[in-house]
């Protein structure tokens, strides 16, 4: 018999037992027919045949210890008990296990973002190989780069081939496509990459082929592309027909050639690719051109080969590439800087699990969250272990009763800790469950229309692990003090005291008391944190009247040529006036808090180029978002007609910067876009007031220029009314216009803005829930235990009363245990709170642990939540009948 | 008592021996045939054959299936395995030394 089948005999033990009986029986009946033969009488010959076989029970035991497992089975039949006595305290239970699965769920929701997006390798051979490089910018706003261009990503390739194989994969950009056969654009996420890309890290296709080097060359007939796999049971439903299909991108004819593998999705977690393109179909003025940083490198690094000895290969190429480029930049940069910059270090970093900007938005945030979970997990915990010491006191009896026949502690110990894994074993799948709901939940939090964000969520052994883990953990560390309490019982005084036990014994919940007042604190310090940085940020003015402004993008149905466009686009703003409703309309290339891009900037004859914000925009613009001009004029439509970067707008903290006290309008600039072109001069015609491109930082140096020729932008409309009502009308107008535009997106200035701060609504949001779970755990603790000492105590309080104590004196009496072990607590959570505020601090908005608020919400809520858990205790207290308390005596 | 603890470490090779010797028997049979070979010299508790079966079936040396007696009730039978077969040969040598060894020095100490 294999150990599987003694397993499966504890589950059939009732059979088991029923044969042993049968063969045993067989036997006596045996022998008693045989001695009766024998002539002794039937009543000799049963006592004979009895005497004969011994102890049928202990003969019966050894069997069953031989065909069952014996600890498996009293387990069980300990979790039967349990699950009775548990079922019979239906409101313990009930409580025990909501607030533990949802600490529980909270941990493994958090568990299961941060596998997906942090722990789990890139679906690819060997990622532990795979690496992408990386170059320090010396500016402080992105510390480091990781996009290259195609001259030196050539240059390096060719110097690493000993070592390492390199290949180049873009940015993704969501692009509009049109697959053959369907009418309208779809926006598809896209990525170019090498030829030998798909070769490299090892994946293969599931229908058709994949992307080789005869691709990726400038000069092939015709573009090809491979979908994901997603993608094409998402778009197409899995047709097998898909291969040889054709789309167009950008006005160009492009033929499917393949579905990539089920399992892989891209190389940036969160963000999964739909469609590759080769590097060659790129935009053809990004070859050769060094200004042009369009792609991330990655890199397999050769078996055998140890990375330091590739980058070292690297290191020598990226250094003569920055040589060679030096003079050019040195024109205008301070002798230390060219230095810097040709001894730029070039870095390989690990990819075994993607490079994601979202993990870099992210990741701390969701660390946050997981702490905080296991916080809520240690509360809610010690919540448990107080409840269980409770009831343990009404079980005494059953405990002594159990004793006094013959059980071990270590059985009564075991039972206890049975019950105490049942709950949190039932609290585990409620916790699994609500994580499976409360993690994809998480993630559309993470998202914006413009950027869907995809995190593979599905559940796997690991993170059932940790779950199981976890509640093995809670049960250990809250299940075994009431184990080892309840089973610590003097049978003979408590059966004959009728149960009740005389001794007080709140002493055990004491230290569980310190530690739920103590990590609530934390909680709530953190939370609160959290929540006045989003409120902070939040209401910070970024310059311009958000309310009743829609932001409406658009496209021209054809393309018409650029100037024709142009005019059309004017065109299209004049008639949007004209509507009844709108206050004013323009055009921006951004939406104000949209992604911004900067260019070297100075006044004519300065050493220091500044970096500063660059915003185009059409005439109407500063009207539209009531930004207010404190010196010169806004721009005219004569300024935007030519659409030459002649006049400029600066913002007063760029007049500050460039000009100090002196009148800005009239002076010039020169900017440099990139290093490779010659500058241009412009003329500052105005000033306006600061606006904020980014609400988490200063106000940045602001230019206004003329929105170019090729953009349209983003039109800008300010409303008078309902904006429901004017849209359709705005939609009419837009494709009214000769010739016609189509409307891409509408969405309104305040969302947009919203969109900039996800990070911080999501932290705030889920940081500021679980701080109430905390609280609310905490209030219902503290209750727990003084009703439970109110209850335990109901004669001496009697007895206190009899004798003339007053009501407040005895209530203090009660609560001191409690009291004090809460106030050691709250001292050492603060500490922990303080010392903890270190880690979130770098995602804070203005708010310091050290501010009022910051001190005064949590210890505030501790408080109330401590009064509001006495109040009802007291009551029962002063309500006590000291005539009553002492009858029951 | 004394004779049941001399018996205790054998009854395994003795279970053996008789089932390979005797072919399939039941629990009864087992008890009688060792009480009557061993003129009632090694009376065991008869209830303790149980468990000692039980092990050597959850050894695999012995494999036991349910059989209908002539008197229409059900027994259960015990045979011994190839498993089983190799064991007692290796008992069998271990015993035999044991007892030469042991009776070496009884006769020369």
């Amino acid at each position: 018999m294999s150990l599987w089948s003694r397993i499966a005999n504890v589950f059939r033990s009732d059979k088991i037992d029923h044969e042993l009986d049968e063969e045993m029986q067989f036997h006596l009946e045996r022998r008693r027919e045989q001695l009766a033969a024998a002539g002794l009488t039937p009543e000799e010959a049963t006592a004979e045949a009895r005497r004969r076989f011994g102890s049928a029970l202990r003969a019966k035991e050894q069997s069953r210890d031989v065909k069952l497992l014996p600890w498996l089975e009293s387990l069980l039949r300990d979790a039967r008990l349990g699950a009775r006595m548990l079922r019979r305290n239906a409101g313990v239970t009930a409580t025990a296990v909501v607030s533990l699965s949802l600490a529980l769920g909270a941990c493994a929701t958090a568990y299961s973002l941060l596998d997906a997006l942090v722990f789990r390798p890139l679906p690819v051979r060997t990622p532990d190989q795979l690496v992408y490089l990386v170059f320090p910018t010396y500016n402080p706003d992105r510390p480091e780069a990781d996009t290259f261009s195609d001259p030196l990503f050539v240059a390096l390739r060719d110097a690493g081939t000993a070592h390492i194989d390199l290949f180049a994969m873009s940015t993704q950009v969501i692009r509009p496509v049109i697959f053959a056969g369907a009418e309208d654009k779809e926006r598809v996420r896209t990525q170019y990459l090498s030829g030998d890309a798909f070769e490299l890290l090892g994946v293969t296709p599931q229908a058709g082929r994949l992307i080789t080097p005869r691709d990726d060359r400038r000069e092939a007939a015709h573009a090809v592309a491979v979908i994901s796999h997603a993608f094409w049971i998402r778009r197409f439903g899995g047709d097998p027909t898909i291969v040889g299909r054709w789309l167009t991108l950008e006005d160009r004819q492009i033929e499917i050639v393949g579905v990539a593998g089920a399992r892989f999705s891209g190389v940036e977690p969160g963000r999964p690719t739909d469609l590759w393109l080769p590097y060659a179909s790129y935009n053809p003025r990004a070859f050769g051109n060094g200004s042009f940083n369009w792609f991330r490198i990655f890199g397999r690094v050769h078996d055998g080969v140890p990375a330091p000895q590739a980058a070292h290969a690297l290191q020598a190429a990226f250094t003569n590439y920055r040589r060679d480029r030096a003079p050019r930049v040195s024109r205008d940069e301070s002798q230390g800087d060219v230095a810097r910059f040709v001894a730029t270090p070039l870095y390989l970093r690990s990819a075994a699990n993607g490079p994601s900007p979202l993990r870099r938005e992210f990741e701390r945030a969701l660390w946050i969250l997981a702490a905080i979970s296991a916080l809520i997990l240690i509360i809610a915990g010690s919540n448990v272990a107080n409840l269980f010491l409770a009831r343990t006191a009404v079980r005494e009896r059953e405990m002594a009763l159990r004793l006094s026949i013959g059980a071990g502690r270590a059985r009564l110990v075991q039972q206890m800790l049975v019950e105490s894994a049942l709950v949190a074993g039932a609290a585990c799948m409620v916790g699994l469950l609500f994580a499976a709901l409360a993690a994809p939940a998480v993630v559309t939090m993470l998202a914006t229309p413009d950027d869907p964000v995809h995190l593979d969520l599905r559940m796997n052994w690991q993170l059932l692990a940790v779950a199981a883990g976890l509640t093995a953990l809670t049960t250990a560390l809250f299940g075994v003090v009431p184990a080892l309490r309840a089973s610590d019982v003097a049978p003979i005084a408590t059966l004959k005291s009728g149960g009740a036990r005389s001794g007080v014994r709140t002493g055990a919940m004491r230290p569980f008391v310190a530690v739920q007042v103590g990590f609530g604190l934390v909680v709530l310090f953190v939370g609160g944190l959290l929540v006045l940085s989003f409120l902070r940020v939040s209401n910070v003015n970024p310059g311009f009247a958000m309310a009743d402004v829609l932001l409406v993008g658009v496209e021209p149905v054809e393309k018409p040529d650029p100037q024709q466009q142009r005019v059309a686009l004017l065109g299209l703003l004049e008639r949007l006036r004209n509507v009844p409703g709108v206050r004013a309309a323009s055009s921006g290339e951004y939406s104000v808090l949209g992604r911004a891009w900067t260019h070297n900037v100075r006044p004519p004859g300065a050493r220091e180029w500044i970096e500063a914000t660059m915003a185009p925009v059409t005439p109407g613009f500063f009207e539209t978002m009531r930004i207010p001009l404190r010196n010169g004029r806004g721009f005219l439509p004569s300024d935007a007609a030519t659409g030459a970067l002649g006049s400029v707008v600066v913002n007063e903290t760029f007049a500050r910067l460039y000009f100090g006290t002196d009148p800005a309008v009239g002076r010039t600039l020169e900017t440099r876009f990139g290093s490779d072109k010659s500058p241009g001069l412009h003329q500052v015609v105005g000033v306006t007031a600061d606006t904020k491109y980014d609400l988490r930082k200063p106000v940045a140096p602001t230019i206004y220029i003329p929105l170019m020729l090729r953009s349209n932008g983003t039109l800008h409309v300010r409303l008078a009314g309902d904006p429901a009502a004017i849209v359709t009308r705005l939609r009419e107008e837009v494709r009214a216009t000769i010739p016609p535009f189509r409307v891409t997106s509408i969405t309104s200035q305040a969302a947009a803005v919203g969109r900039t701060l996800l990070r911080e609504r999501l932290l705030a949001m889920l940081a500021g829930f679980f701080a109430l779970v905390g609280l609310v755990l905490v209030a219902v603790g503290l209750y727990g235990v003084l009703s439970y000492s109110v209850v335990l105590r109901t004669q001496e309080i009697g007895i206190r009363m009899a004798l003339g104590a007053r009501q407040l004196s005895v209530i203090r009496t009660i609560a001191a245990d409690a009291g004090s072990a809460a106030l050691v607590g709250s001292i050492c959570g603060l500490a922990v709170a303080l010392y903890a505020a270190r880690f979130v601090q770098t995602v804070l908005f203005e708010v310091t642990p050290f501010d009022f608020w910051s001190l005064a919400l949590p210890i505030g809520a501790i408080c109330l939540a401590a009064i509001l858990a006495a109040a009802i205790p007291a009551r029962r207290v002063a309500r006590v009948d000291p005539v009553i308390a002492l009858r029951c005596e | 008592m004394a004779r049941q603890d001399a018996l205790q470490g054998s009854l395994p090779l003795l279970l053996l021996t008789l089932l390979a010797r005797r072919g399939p028997l039941h629990g009864y049979g087992i008890a009688t045939q060792i009480e009557t070979m061993s003129d009632e010299t090694l009376r065991v508790e008869e209830g303790s054959l149980y468990p000692a079966l039980h092990r050597l079936e959850e050894t695999g040396w012995i494999k036991a299936r349910w059989s209908t007696t002539e008197t229409g009730r059900r027994a259960r039978i015990y045979e011994i395995t190839a498993a089983g077969r190799r064991q007692l040969e290796s008992e069998e040598q271990r015993w035999k030394a044991i007892t030469a060894a042991v009776g070496k020095i009884l006769k020369h100490a």
